[in-house]
């Protein structure tokens, strides 16, 4: 007998593990449908097809400043943070010292803080400094959400390398930039790939901080909060959010099939 | 090379490498985290204040927040509100995870992802997805017109600008992702030792609540405060879809920095508090580990 779940049990799971998905999929399955819809409010019964909004979006230019400015946040802010996490795993996972406990606490308890305190102290951080909001004070924010997401997805891989392969690139006579170049960096790529996505997707959603810090120039998701309050820009929005899920859904997707394939040809090497 | 001078470069690299690595990650922690931290702390106490308040060590904001029904009572609001979504959604994600991990279902690592995914989508969007699901010209209310079920002009108010509305979206934001922790836990559970359950005559039942479920609560309670911290803190769900009604702690803290009144001192005093509550929190959480760990060995 399987000793986890009856037959019965079996089924009943899943069903509910369908109805959990249909509730998790309808809304974005709804938001989907209303993107192609011609009435200017998202209401029943649906009144014919249409792309205007589509079209609508592709010609707004704040949209499109807003999406650019979260491209470049998002780009400096992962690779900053990236360096970083790829810096402090290597420190950590190397070698055993004094105080290695109270630093990887300090790397990672950046994720138990709401965000809410970590825009507010940066805010007034920048204040004190007497420092101008703008795009740079965002990605210094993001770069503290995003360096623990980092270390998290770069230990794991770290420690699993065989250290005697970075011994015996010492030993051959190369310096420490050399090893990490030919040596370390090849090994961990799946990694660094997958911890640079993370960081830019984490930065490219991120609102609750952006908001405290952005300057004159607004991020994607700051422009979408504002247009989420003028019911008159909600149609282009939805078809907005239909094209930037589809996007989203289609890079996880891809990453995680090529992740997969990687390891597996650095497991079998 | 000889044998004993590589053995000597090896014992010197990690002392010579290891404050080069760590140092930069350390740093940018700490101008960028730790100190704003400690800013916060001195806005509280009044050690730093903004024009006309002049600066000096105080604790009259703290009394000020211990003796206010307001501010403590919008905290125990918010407290309520994520403790029930947070326990929810483990509810919920609870079977998921255990039916994923250990039924031997088909294809559950493409399954796990299925159920992930809208979680990697953006935030904003899923908001945006039950304003117009809930709203009073929203998909239920003309949907219910429509079929006949609901008069015109009598729409479902309820459903949005209220705490349910905010609870339902904080839910649906945080469910796929609480299924996470659960698996993990789950999936590394030797499953030997439900076998050796079975084969001493314990029912599935009695196998679970011996032996799985015991052996699961650490990702449970880890799920459970990776809800609980980020709810407890929320502004942007309840300022798009709770209206007064769901208005939490977090938006008090927006407001209190934000309007044409700031008041940082009060301001950074409710930031202060809520820090510390996670820390506790944290704190006995990792405690709980490292005693299931203790006891494991």
């Amino acid at each position: 007998m399987d000793v986890a779940l009856s037959t019965n049990g079996r089924r009943v799971m899943r069903v509910f593990f369908a109805l959990v998905l249909l509730f998790l999929y309808a809304p974005i399955a709804i938001l989907v449908v209303f993107s192609f819809n011609k009435a200017s409010v998202p209401t029943f019964p649906l009144s014919g097809f249409t792309l205007h909004w589509y079209h609508e979006f592709l010609t707004n230019s704040d949209m499109q400043a807003a999406l650019e400015t979260s491209a470049i946040v998002a780009a400096i802010s992962s690779a900053v943070a990236v360096a970083l996490g790829i810096l402090a795993s290597i420190g950590l996972s190397r070698s055993r010292f004094r105080g290695r406990g109270l630093v990887t606490t300090l790397v990672l308890v950046p994720l138990v803080v709401p965000l809410i305190v970590l825009g507010i102290s940066l805010l007034l951080l920048f204040h004190q400094l007497g420092i101008q909001l703008s795009i740079l004070t965002i990605v210094i924010g993001h770069v503290v959400i995003s360096l623990p997401y980092t270390v998290l997805v770069l230990m794991p891989r770290l420690e699993r390398i065989d250290t005697s392969l970075a011994e015996a690139a010492y030993d051959l006579g190369a310096g420490p930039l050399t090893t990490f170049g030919r040596v370390t960096l090849p090994l961990i790529l799946p990694a660094v790939v997958s911890a640079f996505l993370i960081a830019f997707t984490t930065s490219f959603d991120e609102y609750a901080v952006a908001s405290f810090l952005a300057g004159s120039r607004q991020t994607f998701p700051i422009f979408l909060y504002s247009a989420l309050r003028f019911p008159s820009q909600l149609p282009q929005v939805i078809a907005v959010a239909v094209v930037v899920l589809s996007l989203t859904i289609l890079v996880i997707v891809g990453v995680e099939v090529w992740q997969r394939r990687a390891e597996a040809r650095l497991e079998a090497a | 090379m000889g044998r004993g001078e590589g053995r000597l470069k090896r014992a010197l690299r990690p002392s010579l490498a290891t404050p080069g690595l760590l140092g930069l990650p350390i740093g940018w922690l700490a101008v960028f985290f730790l100190a704003p931290i400690g800013i916060v702390a001195a806005y509280s106490f009044n050690a730093l204040a903004l024009p006309p308040s002049t600066p000096g060590f105080t604790l009259s904001a703290w009394h000020a927040f211990l003796h206010s029904s307001v501010y403590l009572g919008l905290f125990w609001k918010s407290v309520e509100m994520s403790l029930i979504v947070s326990a929810l959604v483990v509810v919920v994600a609870f079977p998921l995870a255990y039916y994923l991990a250990l039924s031997g279902a088909k294809r559950k690592y493409v399954l796990l992802l299925v159920l992930i995914a809208p979680f990697l989508t953006s935030y904003l969007l899923r908001v945006l997805a039950w304003k117009v699901i809930l709203g009073n010209q929203g998909v239920i209310n003309t949907f219910l017109v429509w079929i006949g079920l609901q008069a015109h002009g009598h729409a479902l108010s309820f459903l949005l600008y209220s705490r349910f509305a905010v609870m339902l979206v904080l839910g649906y934001v945080w469910l796929p992702f609480v299924a996470l922790p659960i698996f993990v836990t789950l999936e590394s559970l030797d499953r030997g030792l439900l076998e050796a359950a079975s084969d001493l005559y314990a029912s599935r039942a009695q196998a679970f609540l011996r032996v799985t479920l015991p052996l699961s609560l650490p990702g449970v309670f880890a799920a459970f405060l990776f809800v609980f911290i980020p709810t407890v803190g929320e502004f942007v769900t309840p300022s798009l879809v709770g209206g007064t009604s769901g208005y939490m702690y977090g938006n008090q803290i927006v407001d209190l920095f934000e309007t044409g009144f700031p008041d940082w001192e009060t301001g950074a005093t409710l930031s202060l508090f809520l820090i510390g509550v996670i820390a506790v929190l944290t704190l006995v959480f990792v405690r709980f580990l490292r005693a299931g760990e203790a006891r494991a060995a």
